[in-house]
């Protein structure tokens, strides 16, 4: 299996290959790819497909944490598990480290100290979190581990949208700042559904959880919670405080969800959300997904890349032949024509040519120089998708453009030729005037 | 003549907005010039040396008088009282403002005239011969077809970036008025073993700095399926040209390097797919355009000019008569050229005033039908025999009386380096000067049918290449010189002619034409025999040791 290979590689070409991955796919796509609640999809695409050997899980251990941890043991019981070993737990919490790993069958649970030398500078009455959380949260769990996570292209945390109001932007992917993607399975469940999995699972809780603990980290910083109170109310109360810092960014913020990026392709007449990333040399067939191959490439490679089980795209170049994949238009979800620049017009007989000649029926996308003044041309020839990158474009299309020119010369195009788009036909129209 | 419905003038209106709007964007600076300029281009605004120029499409040729009053209208409004008519039948004003151009396209509209596809890497405007519809050697007014053409082509989506401009004539002829085959689709009516008309395909014409006479592609092409078949053609061309360079991505180039089995191999293929389809043109159809075009309302007479009574009693109009009226299909008619070539004059301008007085004789003697030919002339085609001796008065006092039509002054110029931002040398001083040279009646009767024509740089707008003898303008360290060839031929007998030499300045040019046409008028058999007879017969050699002595 492939990820015996994988294995043997450093760090650093681990890294290199996560970020290949990422650019093939684009943060946008992955997070497009899996259903909200599909936590165990989204796990196993990080474990298996992203991040392969490359990935660990940071757990509490807390009130939550049975959820996620036995989802990993399902894919892969071996993969990293970080607890943060703060050396303020509760000593329930040590113990439902111990509970759990051995119910759940975790191998790999590494537990990560605070640098005794920092703790010693700081904090040597243990009493720093009381006068400057922020600094005993770095201290004892944001330094460690990003230490630890030096060795990691990404790692899994199981946090929700419905926790605090920060998090309500959450998505299944993030990218930090340091270039890592945080893998947030359990994003947009909700307490019912940890609850119902707890149950159907049969997981135990955590020993304080009955007692109004619902939210679970250093003993000094967490209470219970009251009926009506959110689940996190608990943490650091009284505090203008809501995470420990390990999920700031660098700009103290939560990583910028992906969604809020700019979008670029316009279709239906609105800009959504583009799951095709960037065709990049080096997957193999039958591993491509999501991306735009290249004609020439797709047909030195046909018999693997018809095999393949992803999603396919096609990429046609200004001076392809479509007329060599005239047999295979079922295998692509989408086929971008590409227009180097916008006085080539090769990519409008290309586009004439799937779609009337060849019978093509799916997005055609025209990426490349796409502005706004060729669009209404491009419409005609079928393309019915633009990747748009140039400002003003964008402006024109999202005030919805229209050309000033309603009126056609020439029949182009499946749909039902419009009346008087030849002289000689124009009978009726005339007849009229 | 063809006259626009309501989903015309549509069309156009709607192309006047978006232009307009294009105009603004740019002004605003939303548009750079990168991005304005195929904009602009595609409908026919350059910019010149000093100013914008447009450029107004005269499809194949054809104008009413109102058209015409309009076009002196915008000369006087927008521009400097003048306007050039050009080789592909259009006019150009050459001192537009910018900011003026949105409402000169609204005026155009007005009068069912645009400027759209005179310029760009697109499909331009289709020429024809200036006597389409009137000469008594046309199979078929060719009209028909041409506006049929005209309106596949408008903004075609898939046809508005090929690599490079393309430019189809179109002729019913057999003699070859519109130089066909110096197009890059070049048609011309035949009628097949069955006495069927369709038309014969040329391709890969073209001047410029590759000069190459159109092949024949295909023979006979019926009239239900020509537009499928150039539409073959045009997507073979706008997949295949070449890209890489422009001076190479003209279709002739293609069809050069393809070899033309292989290009005709590509357009078959292209057209037993799209044979049959949409553009397939019903015969029915074919007549109802063709109403269009309906002859005048002809009055039969046997009016005939007495030309041996005329050269005694009326010496000035019976020359007039011989050499600038055209043989009408129709007995008591024929087709009056109004030459734009006076003597020192610049060839193809016309003024306000001018404009105005022909509209006038349009009106009132040619059924409200003008012409513009290729050679920058100008042709009333239905005027009555009778009538020609009020049209002849009438132009002598515009300064339009000239009656040198297919004579040595009346040559093909281009604007040159007066205008023009490609220009290397001037062409208009010189075409003066030769004019001036020849100019007396005496002189020009003698010599006989001569085709000068001028080019201010190798693109050839003067189609020098097709002069029987073409002059061009080169630049030398600085120096404005003129290169003379021998031999070129726009006819249905289509040929490029051969540069004599080094080139000379302009001052020396017109004593080399001399020159040459001295050689030819003391070697040719007889008045009959033409100068590129002459020259076929003698070779070049005479020719060149005429300018440059035996060295």
């Amino acid at each position: 299996m492939e990820m015996i290979e994988h294995s043997s590689h450093t760090d650093a070409a681990r890294r290199a290959g996560g970020e290949s991955w990422l650019a093939a796919f684009g943060i946008m796509a992955l997070n497009s790819m899996f259903g909200q609640k599909d936590a165990s999809g989204v796990l196993r695409m990080a474990i298996e497909d992203l991040l392969v050997d490359d990935l660990a899980v940071v757990s509490s251990f807390g009130a939550d944490s049975a959820v996620l941890l036995h989802m990993v043991c399902a894919i892969n019981p071996d993969l990293p598990v970080l607890f943060l070993q703060t050396g303020r737990h509760f000593d329930q919490t040590l113990a439902y480290v111990k509970t759990l790993s051995d119910r759940l069958g975790l191998t790999n649970v590494q537990t990560l100290v605070p640098d005794s030398d920092q703790l010693a500078r700081f904090d040597p009455d243990a009493d720093l979190w009381k006068s400057d959380p922020d600094s005993c949260c770095h201290i004892r769990k944001t330094e460690p581990l990003d230490k630890a996570l030096s060795g990691f292209g990404g790692w899994v945390t199981g946090r929700k949208r419905h926790q605090t109001q920060e998090r309500g932007v959450l998505s299944h992917f993030e990218l930090t700042d340091d270039k890592r993607i945080k893998v947030n399975p359990l994003a947009y469940w909700d307490e019912e559904d940890v609850a119902a999995y707890k149950k159907v699972h049969n997981l135990p809780e955590h020993p304080l959880f009955g007692s109004g603990f619902t939210s679970i980290g250093c003993a000094p910083c967490t209470s219970a919670v009251t009926t009506g109170e959110g689940a996190r109310a608990g943490r650091w109360r009284g505090l203008n405080k809501t995470e420990c810092g390990i999920h700031f960014d660098v700009n103290k913020r939560i990583s910028p969800a992906m969604a809020k990026a700019e979008l670029t392709l316009f279709r239906d007449g609105r800009f959504v959300a583009d799951p095709w990333g960037k065709w990049v040399e080096g997957p193999a067939p039958s591993e491509a997904r999501y991306a735009h191959v290249p004609l020439a490439q797709f047909v030195a490679n046909r018999t693997a890349y018809l095999a393949g089980p992803h999603p396919l795209g096609l990429l046609v170049g200004a001076g392809d032949n479509v007329e060599e994949v005239a047999s295979d238009l079922s295998r692509f979800s989408s086929i971008a024509i590409e227009f180097r620049t916008f006085t080539d017009g090769r990519g409008y007989s290309s586009a004439r040519l799937l779609v009337e000649r060849m019978g093509y029926k799916g997005e055609l996308r025209a990426v490349g120089d796409v502005l706004v003044d060729q669009i209404p041309l491009m419409r005609r020839c079928g393309i019915n998708a633009f990747v748009v990158g140039h400002a003003a474009t964008r402006k024109a299309l999202e005030q919805g453009v229209q050309s000033a020119i309603d009126v056609f010369m020439q029949p182009v195009g499946v749909d039902e030729i419009p009346l008087g788009t030849r002289c000689f036909l124009r009978r009726a129209n005339h007849s009229n005037s | 003549m063809y006259r626009y419905d309501q989903f015309d003038a549509r069309f156009v209106a709607g192309r006047v907005a978006q232009f307009s709007d294009q105009i603004e964007r740019r002004i605003s600076g939303e548009l750079s010039e990168d991005q304005f300029r195929p904009l602009r281009l595609m409908n026919g605004l350059y910019l010149q040396l000093h100013a914008y120029m447009l450029r107004v499409a005269v499809p194949y040729g054809t104008m009413n008088s109102a058209q015409l009053r309009k076009l002196a209208h915008i000369a006087r409004t927008y521009d400097r009282g003048y306007g050039h008519f050009t080789t592909r039948q259009n006019i150009q004003f050459n001192w537009p403002r910018l900011d003026d151009v949105p409402q000169i396209l609204s005026e155009l509209a007005e009068v069912e005239m645009h400027a759209i596809q005179t310029s760009g890497n697109c499909i331009r405007n289709v020429t024809t011969d200036q006597f389409a519809g009137a000469a008594a050697d046309e199979i078929i007014d060719p009209r028909p077809v041409a506006e049929i053409i005209r309106q596949w082509s408008s903004l075609h989506p898939e046809f508005t970036f090929l690599p490079r401009k393309f430019k189809i004539a179109i002729t019913g002829a057999a003699h070859d008025r519109a130089a066909i085959k110096f197009h890059d689709i070049g048609l011309m009516a035949r009628r097949n073993e069955a006495g069927e008309i369709g038309w014969t395909v040329h391709v890969g014409g073209g001047m410029g700095r590759t000069p190459m006479v159109a092949r024949k592609l295909n023979s006979f092409v019926p009239h239900a399926d020509l537009l499928a078949y150039l539409e073959s053609i045009l997507r073979v061309y706008n997949r295949y040209g070449r890209r890489d360079n422009k001076y190479k991505a003209r279709i002739k180039i293609l069809v050069r390097e393809e070899g033309l089995a292989s290009f005709r191999e590509q357009v078959e293929s292209e057209f037993s797919e799209v044979r049959g389809g949409v553009l397939s043109l019903p015969e029915d159809e074919l007549n109802r355009i063709k109403t269009y075009f309906a002859p005048p309302e002809f009055k039969d007479s046997d009016a005939r000019f007495d030309l041996a009574a005329l050269k005694v009693s009326d010496p000035e109009f019976a020359r007039f008569v011989v050499h600038n009226t055209h043989q009408h299909a129709r007995p008591g008619y024929t087709s009056v050229t109004i030459s734009l070539k006076p003597v020192g004059g610049v060839p193809g301008d016309a003024t306000d005033t001018q404009m105005d007085i022909v509209a006038d004789l349009v009106e009132r003697f040619s059924f409200d039908e003008l012409r513009v030919s290729h050679e920058q002339n100008l042709v009333l085609p239905h005027v009555a025999i009778g009538d020609v001796r009020s049209v002849y008065e009438a132009l002598c006092a515009a300064g339009l009386g000239e009656a040198n039509v297919g004579q040595i002054t009346d040559m093909i110029v281009c604007p040159g380096l007066d205008y023009c931002a490609l220009a290397n040398a001037r062409s208009i001083p010189v075409a003066q000067e030769i004019s001036k040279r020849f100019g007396s009646a005496k002189r020009q009767e003698e010599i006989g049918d001569l085709k000068i024509k001028i080019s201010g740089c190798i693109n050839a707008c003067g189609h020098h290449h097709g002069g029987h003898i073409g002059i061009l303008g080169v630049e030398k360290r600085g120096t404005e010189l003129y290169q003379i060839t021998v031999g070129g031929d726009a006819s249905e007998n289509a040929a490029i002619g051969n540069i004599l030499g080094r080139g000379i300045t302009g001052e020396e040019v017109p004593d080399a034409i001399e020159r040459l046409v001295e050689v030819y008028l003391g070697a040719r058999s007889g008045a009959d025999e033409s100068f590129l007879n002459t020259l076929s017969r003698l070779g070049e050699t005479p020719f060149r040791e005429a300018l440059y002595g035996n060295d």
